[in-house]
């Protein structure tokens, strides 16, 4: 299969293989004097995809049917440990957050960067200042910025708080509150990655021909009704390609919990990534956290997979 | 202009909304940044001041000098320069090495390795961060930076992607030429399309030590040593250890993110060049 598609490829040395003059399949001798240096330039890169990657993905796959403290001895148990994340209220208050967390930063992100999108592609001039205050907060160190919010989260003394009050709401206690605490690194999380989303968004925007808007301008067809009947399905390729990422992101979530919530209040925000972590490196239980992390893994392929299949209802290709 | 008049009401609107958004991603910097020049007396004051008080007064800095100094912020900043800098010189050596080898090497079996590159990107770290720690574990790296640098020379499965891109695009006819004139495959890598790809290199320096610089989980599972902490991890231990110093834990926040502004503000032309040509084919 491979060698099929090899022989399309010019060789190294640029040349497409002639028949009359050489042979189509070089001698021993040569073929390895073509190969060699390649293999020595993919030798990193190799070394790497069995280190790092295929290796691991074996061993964590094995842990995940062990019972393993990393100071005792290991323990087959089989089954147990993805019966245990079923059953277990603990794990399953993991997942309904890492579910809750989902919905409101898919949402949120999503709203909030089509919208800017949308809105930067429409106007007039010094777009480049807004793309850059929007894009900021995704390039600035997360453990900084998380430190700012947690700041402004403060109930005392949080500059929210101040300006909630303004219009007469109450304080509300985000960092403490169990009910407040998800719903706070969701609004970091959002604040953070819409920027990035957005640029994205106004990539695909740009390959729309702005002809049709101006037909139907001239038709008479309203900024909704515009936006409804050439913006959505025209971008709905790069929106499916935000929707995925989106999804991917909001199960991975763990910088900005760490620093914003760690977790709490209890284990009012924790998710699933960030329960990983806690069991494989505050509680190193490594067999329990390697389960946990392909149920992770499995939630991700599923909700690609569920992607790709709706695809056809509602991308415009 | 008639069109414009006539659109004057929405774009009223547009500009209000997006005036308004501008407020909320950059309300967090300007809130870190006043606290940062405020005396530490001043940030428990009800209702909170918006006037950042030190910069009148005759040390404006002395939040900064403090941090720095006296709380080691100068150590965690050169040690993650160091880390990120070396994870960012390693990726653009494998991804460039890599990446050339894929678009312009033969070699039995590469699609097969460049496919599993690709694929295993999408596993998720959590999967495969329990058995690395224990390699870093059993090779005796942890509490050195060996962990945080070594897998960036081995590892990168976007640069990779970009650069085969990107190679892919440059004419072939270069590569010969450099070959009649007897020049062997490193020669021709390093001195006819190495150079040649240089946006793109910069433009993966760039955003790998973004990445280095930002990273919180490896730096916690394998750095122990207080004199051995990264920036971002210096700034956890310090909330840890005094909650309540907000004025100088915002001016390590704001000093911890400068650098990052600079590298992209300095490398965004690049940046924005190498996915333009590592595009092009795409």
């Amino acid at each position: 299969m491979t060698e099929i598609a090899l022989t399309r490829v010019p060789d190294p040395r640029g040349r497409v293989p002639v028949s009359d003059t050489e042979p189509a399949v070089p001698p021993r001798r040569s073929r390895w004097k073509t190969w060699a240096p390649a293999l020595l330039f993919l030798l990193p890169a190799i070394v790497g995809l069995l280190v790092f990657r295929l290796i691991p993905i074996g061993w964590a796959f094995a842990l995940s049917f062990t019972s393993w403290r990393i100071f005792d001895d290991v323990a087959w148990v089989g089954l147990d440990n993805y019966a245990h994340i079923l059953t277990s209220p603990v794990s399953r208050e993991v997942l309904g957050n890492t579910l809750w967390f989902t919905a409101m930063y898919v949402p949120g992100v999503m709203i909030v960067s089509v919208t800017l999108a949308v809105l930067l592609n429409n106007a007039l001039r010094s777009s480049a200042f807004f793309r850059g205050a929007f894009f900021l907060p995704y390039i600035t160190a997360t453990v900084a910025v998380t430190l700012a919010w947690r700041w402004i989260f403060s109930t005392r003394f949080g500059l929210l708080n101040h300006l909630l009050g303004q219009v007469d709401i109450d304080r509300i206690a985000w960092l403490a509150d169990p009910a407040w605490a998800l719903p706070a690194v969701a609004i970091v999380s959002v604040w953070k990655d819409a920027g990035f989303y957005m640029i994205l968004l106004i990539a695909g925007l740009q390959t729309i021909n702005p002809g049709l808007y101006e037909a139907a301008r001239v038709d008479g067809a309203g900024a909704f009704r515009r936006f409804y009947a050439i913006t959505l399905p025209l971008l709905s390729r790069s929106l499916f390609f935000v929707l995925i990422l989106a999804l991917v992101r909001s199960t991975q979530t763990f910088e900005i919990t760490y620093a914003l919530t760690n977790g709490g209040p209890n284990r009012a925000s924790t998710t699933l990534a960030f329960y990983i972590y806690q069991n494989a490196f505050v509680h190193f239980e490594m067999g329990y956290a390697s389960a946990l992390a392909y149920v992770l893994c499995f939630v991700i392929g599923l909700i690609t997979l569920l992607n790709f299949h709706l695809r056809r209802r509602w991308v415009h290709e | 202009m008639s069109d414009i008049l006539r659109r004057a009401p929405a774009l009223v609107a547009l500009y209000a909304v997006l005036l308004a958004y501008a407020a909320v991603t950059l309300m967090p910097f300007a809130w870190m940044l006043i606290t940062s020049f405020k005396e530490s007396r001043d940030v428990f004051r009800l209702p909170p001041s918006f006037v950042p008080t030190m910069l009148y007064g005759p040390e404006p800095f002395a939040n900064y000098t403090e941090v720095l100094t006296r709380y080691d912020f100068l150590l965690y900043f050169r040690n993650s320069f160091f880390v990120s800098t070396m994870a960012a010189l390693g990726q653009v050596a494998t991804c460039a090495l890599a990446g050339y080898a894929f678009a312009r090497m033969e070699l039995p079996g590469k699609t097969v390795i460049f496919a599993l590159i690709l694929a295993t990107a999408f596993v998720p770290t959590e999967v495969t961060i329990i058995p690395e720690f224990l390699l870093m574990r059993g090779l005796g790296w942890i509490d050195t930076f060996l962990p945080l640098i070594v897998p960036s020379f081995l590892v990168g499965s976007f640069g990779t992607f970009m650069l085969r891109e990107y190679f892919a695009s440059l004419p072939a006819e270069y590569g010969e030429a450099a070959r009649i004139d007897g020049a062997g495959p490193w020669r021709i890598f390093w001195r006819v399309y190495l150079p040649l790809a240089r946006p793109a290199l910069i433009s993966i320096f760039v955003i790998a030590f973004i990445n280095n610089w930002d990273e919180l989980l490896r730096p916690l599972l394998y750095l122990n040593s207080p004199e051995l902490r990264t920036v971002p991890l210096g700034l956890m231990r310090f909330v840890g250890e005094f909650e309540a110093e907000w004025t100088l834990l915002m001016a390590g926040s704001v000093a911890s993110t400068l650098p990052l502004i600079l590298i992209y503000v300095l490398g965004q032309k690049y940046v924005l060049q190498g996915f333009a040509g590592g595009g092009v084919k795409g």
